[in-house]
């Protein structure tokens, strides 16, 4: 282990119970976050506390930092690793925001844009191709530059009352226009 | 002797200022914005106006002979958003593609510990 070429990045806490799928099976996922992002992650059990360490390519670590935050935030590995491609990125709403402290609110938004059995959240994902997540007072997305756009509009949407049937009509019309915007945004 | 420059991103949701100062920040040497590079006011914030505007900046910092830079990104923050926009990740992409050497990469969005009430009202914002 090469410690003192190491430089200090940022910490992040993340909940206990997705401690485990960061390390992954005998610290597989761990190893594959530190291969991949040129990072070293040291990780406090007990606390949940992340510590991330650069060590080689800052562009890469930098993204790792939205890789750790994206498994905390719900998603699998297997997405959240997606994020290492160039234009992904990830975006995280705090419910908070739009609730008063102590209120129901929140878990009415929550089962809104989950819907049964994960229709809705089925629905935006497929219509916009990113990918959602709903855990704990948090919404996040990850994709491109062009579904961020149009699913964090539904997103909104959702939170702010609309029915979800006017959601989808909006969605459904942007589906075209957003495969011609992602042609355009391809070639600059 | 390498000289080495601080970009400054201020990446919001309507536009992409990137300011390159010396080490100490009381000095710029270079600065673009998303609006100088596109025509229409709602491209201010796009990944391409980003890159752009980026693309000026390298232009610029090569004449004064900077090689190395540390970025540092940021949000509007504050009581305002705290998400940085869409033109962060695709200026920081193309100042590394340009050649420079990035030292670092920080994230500086101020974060109130606990300041004044978001603009809106009691009631929210009403369209």
């Amino acid at each position: 282990m090469k410690t003192n070429e190491r430089t200090y990045l940022s910490s992040i806490k993340i909940p206990k119970d997705r401690i485990g799928v960061l390390v992954g099976q005998k610290g597989k996922i761990k190893r594959k976050i530190e291969s991949m992002g040129e990072v070293q992650l040291d990780v406090d059990s007990n606390g949940g506390d992340i510590e991330i360490y650069q060590v080689g390519d800052p562009l890469k670590s930098s993204k790792s930092i939205s890789v750790v935050q994206a498994i905390a935030r719900g998603f699998s590995p297997a997405n959240a690793l997606t994020l290492f491609s160039e234009s992904e990125e990830l975006i995280v709403i705090p419910l908070r925001d739009f609730a008063k402290p102590g209120s129901r609110r929140i878990e009415d938004i929550k089962g809104r844009i989950i819907g049964t059995k994960g229709s809705t959240r089925r629905i935006i994902e497929e219509l916009t191709s990113c990918k959602i997540s709903v855990y704990g007072d948090t919404v996040s997305v990850i994709g491109d530059y062009v579904s961020l756009e149009a699913s964090l509009k539904a997103v909104n949407m959702l939170i702010n009352g609309s029915r979800h049937r006017t959601v989808y009509t909006f969605l459904e019309k942007n589906a075209r226009k957003l495969r011609l915007q992602r042609i355009e945004e391809s070639f600059g | 002797m390498n000289k080495t420059g601080v970009a400054h991103i201020f990446a919001s949701q309507n536009n992409t200022i990137i300011i390159v100062t010396d080490m100490t920040g009381a000095e710029t040497i270079a600065k673009a914005s998303g609006g100088m590079v596109v025509k229409n006011d709602r491209d201010e914030s796009s990944p391409y106006a980003a890159m752009k505007a980026a693309d000026l900046i390298s232009q610029k910092l090569r004449e004064k002979e900077i090689s190395d830079i540390i970025i540092k990104v940021r949000a509007p923050g504050g009581s305002k958003s705290r998400i940085p926009g869409p033109g962060a990740q695709a200026s920081i992409r193309a100042l590394s593609r340009a050649g420079f050497k990035i030292i670092r990469i920080e994230e500086v969005t101020p974060v109130p510990h606990d300041g004044t009430k978001k603009k809106g009202g009691k009631r929210g914002r009403r369209v």
